[in-house]
């Protein structure tokens, strides 16, 4: 294995945050549709399922966040460490925040 | 499950990034994401259709915390995990073998794939194993 340069590509950097953002907004969705039952309801009529919506909702802002931050070239300025250290960040705290957060509601 | 062991596979490829591997690399990556896209629509599907009978029994039952904590868990970690494995071949497609920033990056939404896979597999035994005590219970043999 070679050393290597310590850049990442655009494509990487950019749904690298758009990941990190849409993990996140996926915990804070979920806690938000439990404590809020109207918005569930809401979910749940788009789709027939406040799951299906939520996941749809990850996806669409995952995709569509990431081709904005690739097209603009916002994240340009992030060191590599910054981008693996949201990512991976992100995805244990609203991994454990969800298990929390179901443990305590 | 064949998505985290794809993961596993392109965490072990990654850590030996090499130029006549990085097409399997990739190739392991776009595995995981079409795995993880199956299990996201089947599984939704028997979630959305066939799980209700099992969750009111499971309610009802002496472990309704399989439930109201591991179901509820694992139904909203499932996405988390849905969005790395859709990242996973996007990070994947750089230089590894030249690039060590990208070696860890992808390393890293790997290992993290890998992990919540196998915790909602682990929360999936805990709902199925409810589901059975429910059943043997006096409410799940149809007693008043």
């Amino acid at each position: 294995m070679e050393a290597g340069t310590p850049e990442l590509g655009g494509a990487a950097r950019a749904f690298a945050i758009a990941a990190a953002t849409a993990i996140l907004f996926n915990t804070v969705l979920a806690c938000v549709k439990d404590a809020h039952k109207p918005l569930q309801i809401f979910m749940a009529s788009l789709t027939g399922s406040d799951w299906t919506t939520q996941g749809i909702a990850d996806v669409a802002l995952f995709a569509f966040l990431g081709l904005i931050l690739w097209k603009s070239n916002l994240t340009k300025n992030i060191r590599p460490a910054g981008i693996i250290f949201s990512l991976a960040g992100t995805t244990i705290i609203a991994g454990a925040g969800l298990f929390a957060w179901y443990a305590l509601y | 499950m064949l998505g985290v062991l794809s993961a596993v596979w392109v965490f072990v490829e990654t850590l030996n990034a090499h130029p006549r591997n990085s097409g399997r690399i990739r190739t392991a990556a776009l595995v995981v994401t079409l795995c993880m896209a199956g299990a996201w629509v089947l599984g939704g599907h028997w979630y959305l259709h066939f799980y209700p009978a099992d969750k009111a029994l499971i309610l009802h039952g002496p472990w309704p915390f399989a439930h109201n904590l591991f179901m509820e868990t694992k139904e909203h970690l499932f996405l988390l995990v849905l969005i790395l494995s859709l990242y996973l071949p996007i990070a994947a497609w750089e230089n590894l073998h030249a690039n060590a920033a990208a070696r860890k990056l992808v390393l890293w939404v790997a290992l993290l794939i890998g992990v919540n896979g196998l915790a909602i597999e682990s929360f999936g035994a805990v709902v199925n194993h409810a589901a059975k005590i429910a059943l043997s219970s006096p409410i799940g043999k149809g007693a008043p």
